[in-house]
């Protein structure tokens, strides 16, 4: 590791400006600001913007597993500073470090010292976690992507509290590693967040050195596409597998025949067997209309509605909607989770002629007749915005 | 080349000259449909009032238009719905499109007696409250039929 034989101007693949040792390749700075970017703009879509911008928030969160594909490769094949292998610091190098800073005479070392190293390794793991936790929530809690298959609701929704908790850890990881770099910067009188920018430090004397290593892109770029190609097509081969307890897109022929004529025809999977039950025994009085059906069509339309009730079900509207509300135990839009949903749409929208009703799902939710409900799906209407 | 990347227009521009006959013989029966339930409801108004002279469209207009008192306060009219204008299309309550009334526009209006119960039964009670007879029946009937 300590090699201070190696004067800059022989490693051929140096770059730095005069009187400085090039550290940082250019892939490994892109690398660093791209990952602050996605990580920046996933924590904010994800915590203040939530369902509204989950397709960024999803696309952000690709953007980071293959920026920690990347760097998993580069550490491997990339140039000296880069390599995991130029700052993977036995845990006595790290006590070392510490008893010399706390003596007040720390070394400086070119790359990452043994604590901001130990601060890498740990900021690739929880960025790993989040996005295995981040597929875990979506798989489970919207069935959507690669672990669809396989999570139920509860363990999405018990996975999304991790992917929260995680990101906190990373907040907090994140500001530890900005106190780090400005506490080295300040020891060691050179500026770190510029060396990331540049990629320069200056030559000083006393310097860790690690030993100079070769990149090979070729390497990586083939590493990279074969893990990509690979990934890629598990990732595809796994959503296309069928959603664990995701209702059939398609309704019953008979049921939407004669309930579509007035309004769409709901998905049974929005309301509990019970609420089904009590709409269909009171046609003669639906919501302020006649909407009686003959006896063999009514029993028949129960029959379809009760079997494939909430209960039945494990999509995200399933769950929400099970409680119906004491108070108006016939109306979906009574239930408590469907006013939780809506509470941020003003009333206006309801009102609008684009929509007209509560119960015109379709206005705005693309998808309401498959339904899945899914966040990417909805569109107010322009028209019937406030 | 959007005729080699459509060969669906190419096949149904085919398909025309037996369609159009087609289309033509399905007017005819729909009229055929249409008259077959309006002679079963004046039957029907026969079997009440011997003295039933047949529909008038005028009548059919005044109770399409009408305000019943007693409607239910969010169905005051049929009209409420399919709006006053019967080549206007119609929205339910809860948003849906209704496609027009007036045969004119909508041919296969009234050609299934069971599809015509079932909503004169739903929707007389809706806006009246009541069943309707089958001279009102008749009389709608006929003035969307002259629509």
């Amino acid at each position: 590791m300590n090699d201070g034989n190696v004067a800059p101007h022989l490693i051929p693949w140096r770059t730095g400006r005069a009187g400085s040792v090039r550290v940082w390749d250019a892939a490994v700075r892109g690398f660093h600001w791209l990952l602050a970017g996605s990580v920046l703009g996933a924590a904010y879509t994800g915590f203040f913007m939530k369902r509204l911008a989950l397709q960024t928030h999803l696309l952000l969160g690709i953007a980071v597993a293959l920026l920690v594909l990347f760097r998993l490769v580069w550490g491997l094949c990339g140039p000296t500073y880069a390599r995991f292998a130029s700052f993977a610091h036995p845990p006595r190098a790290l006590g070392a470090h510490l008893r010399a800073l706390a003596a007040g005479r720390g070394d400086r070392h070119l790359g990452h010292n043994p604590l901001g190293a130990l601060m890498v390794f740990a900021l690739l793991l929880v960025l790993a976690a989040l996005v295995f936790t981040g597929a875990g929530a979506l798989g489970g809690v919207l069935k959507q992507g690669p672990l669809a298959a396989f999570m139920s609701y509860a363990a999405g929704r018990g996975v999304l509290l991790v992917h929260g908790g995680l990101t906190i850890l990373l907040l907090a990881m994140i500001a530890l590693h900005l106190g780090g770099v400005a506490f080295e910067s300040r020891r060691s009188g050179e500026n770190l967040v510029r060396a990331m920018v540049t990629g320069d430090k200056p030559v000083l004397p006393a310097a860790h050195r690690a030993a100079p290593a070769r990149p090979r892109p070729v390497l990586a770029a083939a590493a990279l596409a074969a893990g990509g190609l690979l990934g890629g097509a598990m990732v595809a081969a796994l959503s296309a597998l069928p959603a664990r307890g995701m209702p059939p897109a398609r309704l019953d022929r008979h049921y939407v025949n004669n309930c579509d004529s007035c309004h769409m025809a709901y998905p049974p999977s929005l309301a509990s067997a019970a609420t089904w039950r009590g709409i269909m025994t009171n046609l003669t009085h639906h919501f302020g209309e006649d909407a009686s059906l003959g006896r063999r069509a009514t029993a028949r339309i129960t029959a379809y509605l009760t079997a494939n009730s909430t209960g039945h079900w494990d999509s995200l509207p399933a769950h929400l909607l099970r409680a119906a509300n004491p108070a108006d135990p016939l109306r979906i839009t009574a239930t408590a989770g469907w006013r939780r949903m809506h509470r941020h749409i003003a009333v206006a929208v309801f009102r609008a002629k684009a929509v007209r009703s509560r119960a015109a799902c379709s206005a705005c939710h693309a998808d309401a007749k498959t339904g899945r409900f899914a966040p990417q799906n909805i569109h107010i209407p322009q028209t019937a915005m406030p | 080349m959007t005729l080699i990347r459509r060969p669906h227009i190419v096949l149904l521009a085919m398909l025309l000259p037996i369609g159009a006959p087609a289309f033509a013989a399905t007017a005819a029966q729909y009229a055929a449909a249409r008259q077959a339930i309006l002679n079963h409801y004046a039957a029907e108004a026969k079997k009440a009032d011997p003295n039933f002279k047949g529909f008038s469209a005028a009548a059919g207009k005044a109770f399409f238009l009408a305000h019943p008192a007693t409607a239910r306060k969010a169905t005051p009219s049929c009209s409420t719905c399919h709006t006053t204008n019967t080549h206007n299309w119609g929205r339910t309550r809860a948003g849906k499109r209704i496609a027009p009334v007036a045969v004119s526009v909508t041919p296969s209006r009234f050609t299934s007696l069971s599809k015509v119960r079932l909503w004169f039964r739903r929707n007389c009670q809706t806006v009246y409250r009541r069943a309707c007879t089958a001279v009102e029946k008749g009389n709608y009937i006929t003035f969307m039929a002259s629509q």
